[in-house]
């Protein structure tokens, strides 16, 4: 079988599960998503809106309600679990806890459709799994104990683990969730590049939008108004990230390609200055609730300067040595 | 997975030899020491020669203590397999050989026997019948409940939920038996008791035709298993994208389990803590967790120490035995005891 042939669609799917009761709980309806080989995918959305649903259906652990899912044009639900396993690899959000498991032994867990009964590792076997701890940079880690390991560490490893099972997709639920922001943007790299030179389909959920949006060649975006799938970029364009949070306070700047919170102004300053400092001075501001603004009429003018900051208010003129220290005086109570 | 780690290799093949002489040794101190200390050369000319034999040791040795020594080595194994399966199966140290109810089931079914038909049964019934209806009746237990079990598993797809009506049946059925024992005689009541105590002496050469092959069954079921116990490690989903099958390769766990852990209750009693302690010695001792090392290590270390209890609980030179339910509870408590104080951190931590 071709492996750089794997596209993936959901046509029209709806997932969602069985509640206790037993009724059927639809919770994401009439998706209609694609990846091909060599792209990186992010699935978006609020929290609840079934983005683990959706990944854990994708990868055949729960049936879904109607629709399909079409692997290189055949219907999942026609691929037993075995070839499934030679298809798609998958990382959970779960830490993996096992005592006395070295990290080889962790990534060798990824040649399991492909060993014997005993599962008894060939030298190609163990080639691979070398070659995977290669991919991710956990060389010389072979023989740490997955339990000694920080998680970031125990992140690569993991995937580390879904390379070793040599499947031309991956899915991963939150692969950056528990990570510090470092280990986040690494992870994103080395997934990037994955996709990249290996031409292999990455289909992962984040909350790291802003990380999401830099690095990933599509979004799969899910909220109550409907689904939209794309470049990051036209998405953007075309207004969903403001749909993707239902409460008033958040939105998303389209110029600064940020999310941003919404806040009531406090007074109207006008800023004078160049380069980082007045950058970072009007962020402070900012994020207080100053309304930055350009014409004459202003409740403060702000000078930032390299290593000074001064306030003209009403004539009386103050300087200051930070911008903590501008801004305690701003928020002091007159 | 054994292979990844070459200069582990040796200490296992290492490891297995010495606990391999141990076995033997401790085996033939079992056959030798008791209530009578028989001389070594009896036992090479009971076994392998007819004429220059002594009777009574012939029989002492053919009749009761080699078919002792055997039924120490399958409780010991089977035990320790099955509590190593269900440890990693339910994914939780804590678990043992009784978690799906396995035992409750086996002790209401003698309670109902020895107790229910009290009325209607003779006294020193079993002194004529020896250990069989107690044996089958234990056996019909066990195995109903793991029929339900088997049934709840098919339907329901946490594992947690099976762990916990395991749970609940366990205790329903020990309140029924507490009923049982409140309106039973006293004969029949001691009958109950010193069954939950445990023997290992009691079981025939006839019995050992039907205990062994039920055993090795179970045995063979958990080597077939070996891969898909390494996969249950990561967790069901991990599994599942590994390509295993969750609920066949767990209905032929438990169907492994119950085997083994209900044909040994039933011939020998609820035979407490050597189920959970031992997997977890086995970790100690050979630093992985592969079982492909760690089933065949569980059977070998499970014999050991069930040899060790059987030698302790017969007390060589004296005329009584101790209950072995309470030798194994006072070699496995500390066991269970360090491993918790051990693994304090992990708790704390998820």
């Amino acid at each position: 079988m071709k492996k750089n042939n794997f596209n993936i669609e959901l046509q029209q799917l709806s997932v969602g599960y069985e509640q206790p009761g037993g009724n059927p709980l639809e919770i994401l309806k009439a998706i209609n998503f694609s990846a091909t080989p060599g792209e990186m995918v992010a699935l978006i959305g609020s929290n609840g809106i079934g983005k683990s649903t959706l990944l854990r259906t994708l990868a055949g652990f729960q049936p879904w309600f109607s629709g399909n899912i079409q692997i290189s044009g055949r219907n999942l639900k026609n691929i037993n679990s075995k070839e499934v396993a030679r298809i798609m690899s998958f990382v959970s959000t779960e830490n993996v806890r096992v005592p006395n498991l070295s990290v080889f032994d962790l990534v060798a867990y990824g040649r399991f459709p492909y060993t014997n009964w005993i599962g008894m590792l060939s030298e190609l076997d163990k080639s691979v799994v070398d070659e995977a701890i290669k991919n991710v940079g956990l060389q010389g880690f072979e023989n740490r104990p997955v339990m000694q390991i920080s998680d970031g560490e125990r992140q690569r490893a993991m995937i580390a683990r879904a390379l070793a099972q040599d499947t031309p997709v991956i899915i991963l639920d939150e692969p950056t969730a528990y990570l510090d922001v470092s280990n986040k943007y690494e992870i994103f790299h080395l997934l990037q590049v994955l996709a990249n030179k290996k031409k292999k389909t990455i289909i992962l959920s984040t909350h790291d939008l802003n990380i999401a949006l830099r690095e990933v060649d599509k979004l799969w975006i899910a909220t109550d108004c409907g689904n939209y799938q794309g470049a990051p970029e036209d998405a953007v364009l075309q207004g969903w990230l403001n749909q993707l949070f239902k409460n008033d306070h958040v939105g998303f700047d389209a110029d600064e390609g940020e999310f941003f919170f919404k806040k009531e102004f406090k007074a109207k300053v006008k800023v004078e200055g160049g380069g980082l400092p007045l950058t970072w001075t009007l962020r402070a501001l900012n994020r207080k609730g100053y309304q930055i603004v350009m014409q004459a009429e202003h409740d403060y003018r702000v000078v930032a300067k390299e290593n000074s900051w001064e306030l003209i208010s009403k004539g009386n003129q103050k300087t200051f040595g930070s911008v903590y220290e501008l801004m305690a005086f701003l928020e002091t109570p007159k | 997975m054994k292979e990844s780690v070459p200069h582990k290799k040796l200490p296992v093949a290492l490891i297995f030899s010495l606990l391999g002489i141990l076995f033997v040794l401790l085996f033939v101190a079992d056959i030798l020491l008791g209530s009578i200390i028989i001389p070594v050369k009896e036992v090479f000319y009971s076994l392998f020669s007819t004429s220059e034999t002594n009777e009574t040791y012939r029989t002492i040795i053919l009749s009761f203590r080699f078919p002792k020594a055997l039924t120490a080595i399958m409780t010991g194994a089977a035990l320790s397999l099955s509590g190593l399966q269900m440890q990693t199966v339910f994914r939780n140290p804590l678990a043992g050989p009784y978690v799906l109810g396995i035992s409750a089931g086996a002790s209401l079914g003698v309670a109902l026997f020895v107790l229910g038909f009290s009325s209607v049964l003779a006294a020193g019934i079993f002194t004529t019948t020896g250990a069989w209806p107690l044996a089958l009746v234990a056996w019909a237990g066990s195995f109903l409940v793991m029929l339900l079990v088997l049934f709840v598993s098919m339907k329901v797809n946490d594992i947690m939920t099976i762990l916990i009506l395991g749970i609940l049946f366990t205790s329903a059925v020990s309140a029924i038996v507490s009923i049982l024992q409140y309106f039973s005689n006293e004969s029949m009541l001691k009958a109950f008791i010193v069954w939950t105590m445990g023997s290992l002496g009691n079981v025939t050469k006839a019995q050992l035709s039907v205990l062994a092959p039920a055993i090795l069954t179970g045995i063979l079921l958990a080597f077939l298993k070996i891969k898909d116990l390494n996969a249950f490690l990561l967790g069901e989903n991990y599994a599942r994208s590994l390509g295993v099958s969750i609920k066949t390769s767990r209905i032929i766990i438990f169907l492994s389990t119950s085997l083994l852990a209900g044909t040994i209750t039933a011939f020998c009693g609820p035979i407490g803590f050597i189920g959970i302690a031992v997997p977890h010695i086995c970790r100690v001792i050979f630093k992985t967790a592969n079982h492909l090392i760690l089933v065949p290590a569980v059977i070998l270390t499970g014999s050991i120490v069930m040899l060790f209890s059987d030698i302790v609980s017969q007390l060589p030179g004296m005329q009584t035995t101790l209950p072995i339910n309470s030798v194994t509870a006072l070699i496995g408590i500390p066991v269970i005891i360090w491993m918790i104080v051990k693994n304090k951190k992990f708790v704390s931590v998820s």
